[in-house]
């Protein structure tokens, strides 16, 4: 208990669990990676992650490129989707635009 | 009273003036001193609302971020709520969780949406939340208290902040503070927003909108519907082609020519939806998102001359009247992506005793 001399208050927040995630461990080399690129369906996500592929593209060995849209920027993508996606591709590039 | 056990964790401060400095130095504040939430006041709103702590008022669906009754009490209680408020908040928060308010994406967004919380029902003169004159401005306890519990909530509990959290809006708006408003049920020419969205006349709701700041206009020499609703039609002409949902903010004084016409609410948005419906290529050249214009089929590619309405169907338009009784300003609140992927969410307000 607090004290008379003390107030005593509460915390009014949470951890989230999304503030734990880690990222993915970078890849040491894109030689023979498949990329992926995925957009959030948003105007020019495409083509801003289209631009990026050719420059890896042109400056690395990559494998293949393979583009999704998740198609409503205003919602998460469903997790089937996503691990389809995922078992395609080893490096992931995600873009949203405007 | 039974002693509720409170799991949150807890501060000792000297006073109110250390914890409302520990508030803001946490980053726990709204940027404007909080009422320092003790261990009695968050176990009086609990009582209030008939809640035990670990109740799940709702689940932010994105993150699956979860709102208890203890979460939602703190915050509360900082805004300055009286513990009547309560229940008030516990159906705002439940409402405002409901999948098809997109509560994550609105909050987020660059476009910098507010939740506007409209009350209804006989709760409304018990807490005297204002419907009537400046009922948007500042002056009465429940409607700045209510709506800041709920950017609180958002903010601390959701993590949905601007400082260094999720909150990305370009520009935002006062209602971002706190929007809370009551319906002017006294001046309704027709049946009140909640029962129009299936609810009884007897009972209490809070109706949650995603909406951007609104567009006041004064019309101070139609007396019909028609001229008046005209007016309202340039100001849906700024907001671009197919809002899905859009508010209406009816004053009094324009209400009273609904009254003596005889019109209802379908009329309302029958003669909206047909007035603003003008050729694709105009609405294309007027500057609007380019996302809107394709949402609404303003961008089909069949030359533009089809009519495209301001609103996706007549029922798109939600009248609501609000305001003092001087005076001709009516307003227009879009809602954020003109309300194609939000929804307003009404919920019961449960009454405790």
């Amino acid at each position: 208990m607090a004290d008379q001399n003390t107030l005593r208050v509460l915390d009014p927040t949470v951890t989230l669990s999304i503030a734990t995630e880690r990222m993915a461990e970078r890849p040491g080399s894109l030689a023979g990676k498949r990329i992926g690129l995925l957009s959030n369906d948003k105007l020019n996500s495409e083509a801003l992650l289209d631009a990026i592929y050719d420059v890896l593209a042109d400056r690395f060995d990559v494998k293949a490129s393979h583009r999704i849209n998740k198609g409503d920027a205003s919602r998460p993508a469903d997790p089937d989707f996503l691990s389809d996606f995922s078992n395609e591709v080893d490096v992931a590039l995600l873009a949203n635009g405007d | 009273m039974t002693t509720p056990h409170l799991s949150s964790n807890s501060i000792d401060v000297r006073d109110a003036f250390e914890a409302i400095e520990t508030y803001f130095d946490r980053g726990w504040s709204d940027g404007l001193p909080i009422v320092p939430p003790t261990f009695e006041a968050v176990a009086a709103a609990l009582e209030a609302a008939n809640l035990a702590p670990d109740a799940i008022l709702g689940v932010e669906p994105t993150k699956g971020a979860v709102i208890t009754a203890e979460k939602a009490a703190i915050n509360a209680v900082m805004a300055g709520c009286r513990p009547e408020y309560m229940p008030v908040v516990a159906a705002a928060v439940e409402a405002i969780t409901a999948d098809e308010f997109n509560l994550h994406a609105i909050t987020v967004s660059t476009m910098g949406a507010a939740i506007l919380l409209v009350v209804n029902g006989p709760i409304a003169k018990t807490l005297e939340i204002n419907s009537g004159v400046s009922a948007f401005g500042p002056g009465h306890r429940a409607n700045a208290t209510i709506g800041r519990a709920i950017r609180l909530i958002v903010m601390n509990v959701l993590g949905t902040r601007s400082d260094d959290g999720l909150d990305k809006a370009t520009l935002g708006h006062p209602g971002k503070f706190s929007w809370c408003v009551a319906e002017n049920e006294a001046s309704l020419p027709w049946e009140p927003l909640h029962v129009t969205r299936g609810h009884d006349i007897s009972e209490s709701t809070v109706t949650v909108f995603a909406g951007l700041s609104g567009l006041q206009f004064g019309e101070h020499v139609a007396n019909t519907p028609e001229g008046i609703l005209d007016a309202f039609a340039q100001r849906l002409y700024a907001i671009g082609p197919g809002s899905h949902e859009v508010v209406l903010v009816i004053c009094p004084e324009h209400a009273e020519h609904f009254a003596h016409a005889g019109w209802n609410k379908g009329q309302v948005g029958r003669y909206l939806y047909e007035i603003t419906r003008k050729p694709a290529s105009e609405w294309a050249n007027a500057g609007m998102p380019v996302g809107a214009r394709q949402e609404s089929g303003a961008e089909s590619g069949s030359g533009g001359e089809e009519l495209v309405s301001a609103l996706r169907t007549p029922e798109s338009a939600v009248p609501i009247v609000i305001g003092g009784a001087g005076g001709a300003w009516s307003s227009v609140i879009p809602m954020w992506g003109l309300g194609a992927k939000t929804k307003a969410v009404t919920r019961a307000i449960k009454a405790v005793r």
